[in-house]
């Protein structure tokens, strides 16, 4: 009991970190593909703390909080499902996250940062229901919304929820901020926008909204992993690969516009766990 | 703090700012971004965004029509920052010295760091100059606390 | 106390302070009036609360002084469509005059009893209508004061708007305690009365007709009420609603509790009702907080959850009322995302908040209605709180265009910061209106209909719909230009303050201790008639399919808040203009320079989708459908 509480809170704590090792692998392949050296894989962290130390040049007087409230409530969301709480709850309160950093971004009064606002409100748009439709799925195989009760049933999902798995993959671009989903906040020096959603902020500001996305990062990979209970060492591998294979996609698409994404992710990823779910009654689970 | 300072170095973003040149040393800055000679394995990231920005690198002159647009975008990157004039048009104002609405070179407008001539300035000496600008960033950050 | 005087009181209290307040053209009195109905519905509804469940039986001569008012009030609604010559106005109520008279005919002999039933679904809207409904009567005290100088009136109408206000106070709780369906039926009828005067209070040429739009919706669930009268009399051979749920289910109690469906959807305003809820924003702002969102609708959701057990062992019809609810849930969220209108936005989020909670009701499992019941209580809160910040901003800025609200963040702090809490409440973790939709998401996917997986689709698209637009309009109010000078938090009245904290409070209270309305109003009202399995372990909510720790997570959000508050006091920054690509100008913060070295100013706007989402492009499509949808629903009697 006491070992599950320590070994809960240690993951919880890792999981920046395990994060951003994840993004400086990421740039380090990509680099890699695109016949250069690249950055040290530790990168992100200088990043970080560079941010930490520039001095700080707000734009808004909630932007503080709002950049803080992201990083943390996505570390509770994260906690939540380490703790193997309800999963609808989870999604739910990682919206509490997503939304800060909307508002974030349109407390500024600046055409990028707004505009990055509004793309980051439609990308929220395009993988919430289908996030919220996995955790049904969950339900309908295991008759429960807790996690808890899926490490108990004993039964792998990827077995019966394939469609979902797809479809979760369908949106990992969007959650990862790569191509061809990555409409609101432009990583890696591509200029459409300036910088989207992330233009006015700086400073500490800019690295607590990284290591946000670290956090939800992994809390969207944990849900591919989940797919593998009981073998978790292999859904986290398998959730890597995931990652690393919306990073191939990245270097060789192009980003779509918003329009392209919504119907996509609306009509391929309901599509895919319609087809999931017929399958499901079909075979009378 | 000896991490941060070494995060410093270690993660120079670049603000690329084109005060009216011909785009060359343009050019040559991008091409140092290009697989040959890779400026991304120094952590150096082309962000468009002056707020997010460790180093601006000018090109082209200082002239009366964007003299206040430089210094609004200085004053938008946050300490410490480095300013480097890339090109000899950024440094001294170049062959466009003389035409009526140029002010000259770059540090007539914003404090300047460090100057890389040449016309157009090669990526090798880009990246020079760069190695020399994070010297002076780290000690600025150093400076700035004593 | 007993009961007799306890729900007496609850009626006819409401109606004698109604009538004072009619009179009272001296500002002190109506003060006096308005914060008196606070004070004594709350004390009595907090007794109904202690003193449990009751039946009472009025003696006949009750029932006379019911029959006689009705007709009083029918004939006046004849009278109104004499007046503005409103030929459905007219048709309508002598489609009730007629038949009551024949029915007073042949009834005389018919006694309910008992005449009034309070169960814990009672005393649940009995709360609701006495606490949120009196605090939004003290609100309206600054409001009307406020909307009348705007208007510049010469002489006061406030007397007569309060008699109306607090006379529907009375007539709601008659509407909640009643079990004999005539009883029922007259009260609902004096709320459409109210509501009637209500929106057409500024006697402006456009209320007028939407309060005629209004009254003659209402009227269409009034002759459905006589019909079921007639169908209660003849072929069941009683009016007492309770006799009916738990009677055997037969072809003319489905049609009894069809008709009283039908009442219930005029009332809450469903598809393809939804025109005159709209029409009726152009009311002042307490009668839309008061009867459009917080207390009049609610009677409609009301009778669709008194009548539910009836509904459980008649599928086909229970689940065409869940589909009437789904699709106004759907449409109505997507069509807010459209709206420009502050007052349109929550109307339209007030007709999808009831169906929802209409679809749980209509999926009829013992977590379904549970889910209806915590999203009736808290949506109750949360929209009445809205209505009340929209009306404080409305009588400062002037316009109700949210285009227009941009930035109110710095010039109105306290009235943003209640409007933002009050939107955050309607849709995030972990406040009571998402542990309602939670919940609902949870139940219909475990129910054990087959087309479940339809109707969570439906939750999820239209929960999907409403994030967008309150997250949208909770940005806009945030967007300023960067200037750091210290907040100066606006001052204002006293009944503002009051009713708008107070709610905050409850609301807040409620959501981390939702075990509390849980254990002490939801359960109990439906352990009569379901099983639930659920457990509150540590005051959280543990149910077979998932769980939610309510207070926890408020301890998280707060804790969140205070160490952001931390970091960002810990490191004061400057202040830096937005990025214009280097042509901010330091003095205007809402313009840049461009060519010729002008000035230019920058807008910043929002999305709205007009042209794919608007109403002009889906208004017809929906009511179309939602008359379909009716038709299921009387083909389903059969």
């Amino acid at each position: 009991m006491i070992q599950a509480l320590v070994s809960s809170i240690v993951l919880i704590i890792l999981a920046p970190f395990i994060g951003g090792l994840l993004c400086g692998i990421d740039r380090k392949l990509t680099a890699r593909m695109q016949n250069r050296i690249g950055p040290p894989i530790l990168q992100p962290f200088y990043d970080v703390l560079k941010l930490w130390g520039k001095q700080p040049m707000i734009s808004s007087s909630l932007q503080p909080v709002l950049a803080s409230s992201y990083f943390l409530f996505s570390v509770v969301a994260l906690a939540l499902l380490v703790f193997r709480q309800d999963l609808l709850l989870a999604i739910f309160t990682m919206a509490l996250a997503d939304v800060s950093l909307v508002l974030g971004s349109f407390s500024a009064r600046s055409p990028y940062s707004y505009i990055g606002g509004r793309r980051e409100l439609l990308q929220i748009l395009s993988y919430e229901p289908i996030l919220i439709l996995t955790a049904v799925g969950f339900y309908l195989l295991i008759k429960s919304f807790v996690i808890e009760n899926l490490f108990k049933a004993g039964i792998t999902p990827i077995a019966y929820l394939p469609g979902f798995f797809l479809a979760l993959l369908l949106v990992l671009p969007i959650e990862a901020r790569k191509s061809p989903f990555d409409i609101s906040a432009s990583h890696h020096a591509h200029q459409e926008i300036v910088r989207g959603v992330f233009t006015e902020f700086s400073g500490f500001n800019l690295a607590l909204i990284e290591l946000g996305h670290w956090v939800k990062l992994i809390f969207f990979l944990s849900i591919l992993a989940l797919f593998f209970t009981p073998n978790l060492i292999l859904g986290s591998f398998i959730a890597f690969i995931a990652f690393f294979a919306s990073m191939l996609i990245d270097n060789i698409f192009a980003r779509l516009t918003w329009k392209s994404m919504l119907k996509i992710t609306w009509s391929v990823g309901l599509a895919l766990i319609l087809v999931n779910i017929a399958l499901l009654l079909h075979l009378g689970v | 703090m000896g991490l941060i300072d070494k995060a410093r170095i270690k993660s120079p973003w670049i603000l690329h700012v084109n005060c009216g040149g011909c785009n060359g040393c343009d050019i040559e800055i991008l091409a140092c971004l290009t697989p040959r000679f890779d400026i991304e394995r120094f952590g150096m990231l082309n962000i468009g965004n002056p707020k997010h920005a460790d180093i601006l690198l000018v090109t082209g002159p200082a002239n009366r029509r964007n003299a206040r647009m430089l210094k609004n975008l200085y004053e938008q990157t946050p300490d410490p920052k480095v300013v480097m004039a890339v090109g000899t048009c950024a440094c001294t104002g170049g062959m466009f010295h003389n035409c009526p609405n140029v002010l000259g070179g770059i540090d007539k407008v914003i404090p300047v760091d460090v100057y890389v001539p040449g016309c157009a300035a090669r990526p090798e000496a880009i990246i020079d100059g760069v190695v020399l600008a994070l010297q002076k960033l780290a000690e600025k950050a150093r400076g700035g606390r004593k | 106390m007993s009961a007799q005087p306890l729900a007496t009181s609850l009626i006819v209290l409401p109606v004698i302070l109604a009538i004072i307040s009619a009179f009272s053209y001296n500002k002190a009195l109506r003060y006096a009036v308005v914060y008196s109905t606070f004070i004594l519905l709350t004390l009595i509804s907090a007794w109904l609360l202690t003193y449990g469940p009751f039946t009472l039986t009025y003696p006949p001569s009750a029932d006379l002084l019911v029959t006689i008012l009705d007709f009083l009030l029918l004939f006046y609604f004849l009278y109104i469509g004499f007046i503005r010559k409103h030929v459905l106005v007219i048709l309508l109520t002598l489609l009730q005059i007629a038949p009551l008279a024949y029915f007073e005919a042949i009834a005389h002999e018919i006694h309910v009893s008992p005449t009034i039933i309070v169960d814990y679904l009672s005393i649940t809207m009995c709360l609701i209508i006495c606490v949120i409904g009196s605090l939004i009567c003290v609100y309206a005290l600054s409001y009307m004061e406020e909307h009348e100088e705007h208007l510049h009136l010469k002489k006061t109408r406030q007397p007569r708007f309060f008699f109306y206000m607090i006379l529907f106070l009375g007539a709601m709780n008659g509407v909640v305690l009643s079990n004999n369906v005539y009883w029922l039926y007259f009260f609902w009828e004096v709320t459409t009365l109210c509501c009637y005067q209500l929106i057409r209070h500024d006697e402006t040429e456009q209320a007028e007709k939407n309060a005629l739009l209004a009254l003659w919706m209402g009227l269409i669930g009034g002759v459905a009420f006589v019909v079921a009268m007639f169908v209660g009399l003849l072929e069941l051979n009683t009016l007492a609603i309770f006799d009916i749920l738990r009677a055997h289910p037969s072809i003319f109690s489905a049609l009894f509790l069809a008709l009283l469906s039908l009442a219930a959807f005029t009332k809450s305003a469903q598809v393809p009702f939804h025109s005159w809820l709209l029409g009726a924003m152009i009311a002042p702002t307490p009668v839309s907080a008061l009867l459009h969102s917080s207390t009049m609708v609610k009677a409609g959701v009301y009778l669709i959850l008194r009548i539910a057990p009836g509904l459980r062992l008649l599928t086909p019809l229970s689940y065409a009322v869940a589909s009437v609810g789904a699709l106004s849930f759907l449409t109505t969220s997507i069509l807010a995302i459209s709206q420009r209108e502050s007052k349109r936005i929550l109307a339209y989020s007030t007709i999808g908040n009831l169906g929802l909670i209409i679809l749980c009701a209509g999926i009829n499992t013992p977590l379904t209605l549970l889910a209806a019941m915590l999203l009736l209580v808290f949506h109750a809160m949360s929209k009445g709180l809205l209505f009340l910040g929209a009306g404080i901003v409305e009588n400062r800025v002037l316009t109700r265009n949210i285009e227009d609200w941009e930035g109110l963040l710095m010039k109105y702090p306290l009235t943003t910061t209640i409007m933002l809490i009050g939107m955050a409440m309607m849709f995030l973790p972990p406040f009571g209106m998402l542990l309602g939709k939670w919940l609902a998401i949870e139940a219909v996917a475990s129910s054990p209909i087959s087309a479940a997986i339809s109707f969570v689709i439906i939750l999820v698209i239209g929960g999907a719909a409403t994030t967008l637009f309150w997250s949208k309009w909770m940005a806009h109010m945030l967007c300023h230009p960067p200037t750091l000078k210290q907040l100066k938090v606006e001052k204002l009245p006293i009944p503002y303050i009051v009713s708008t904290f107070s709610i905050t409070a409850l609301d807040i209270i409620f959501s981390a201790l939702a075990a509390i309305i849980v254990a002490a109003l939801a359960l109990p009202a439906l352990k009569p008639w379901y099983s639930i399995g659920l457990s509150l372990p540590l005051l959280n909510i543990l149910l077979s399919v998932g769980s939610f720790v309510t207070w926890p997570l408020m301890a998280a959000l707060a804790l969140v808040l205070i160490i952001a508050w931390a970091i960002a006091k810990s490191k004061k920054g400057i202040v830096a203009p937005p990025y214009l690509c280097g042509e901010h100008i330091e003095q205007d913060p809402y313009s840049f320079t461009t060519t010729a070295d002008k000035p230019i100013r920058f807008d910043v706007a929002n999305i709205f989708f007009d042209k794919s989402l608007g109403e002009p492009r889906l208004n017809k499509i929906i009511t179309a459908i939602g008359v379909l949808l009716l038709i299921l629903v009387f083909s389903a009697v059969v």
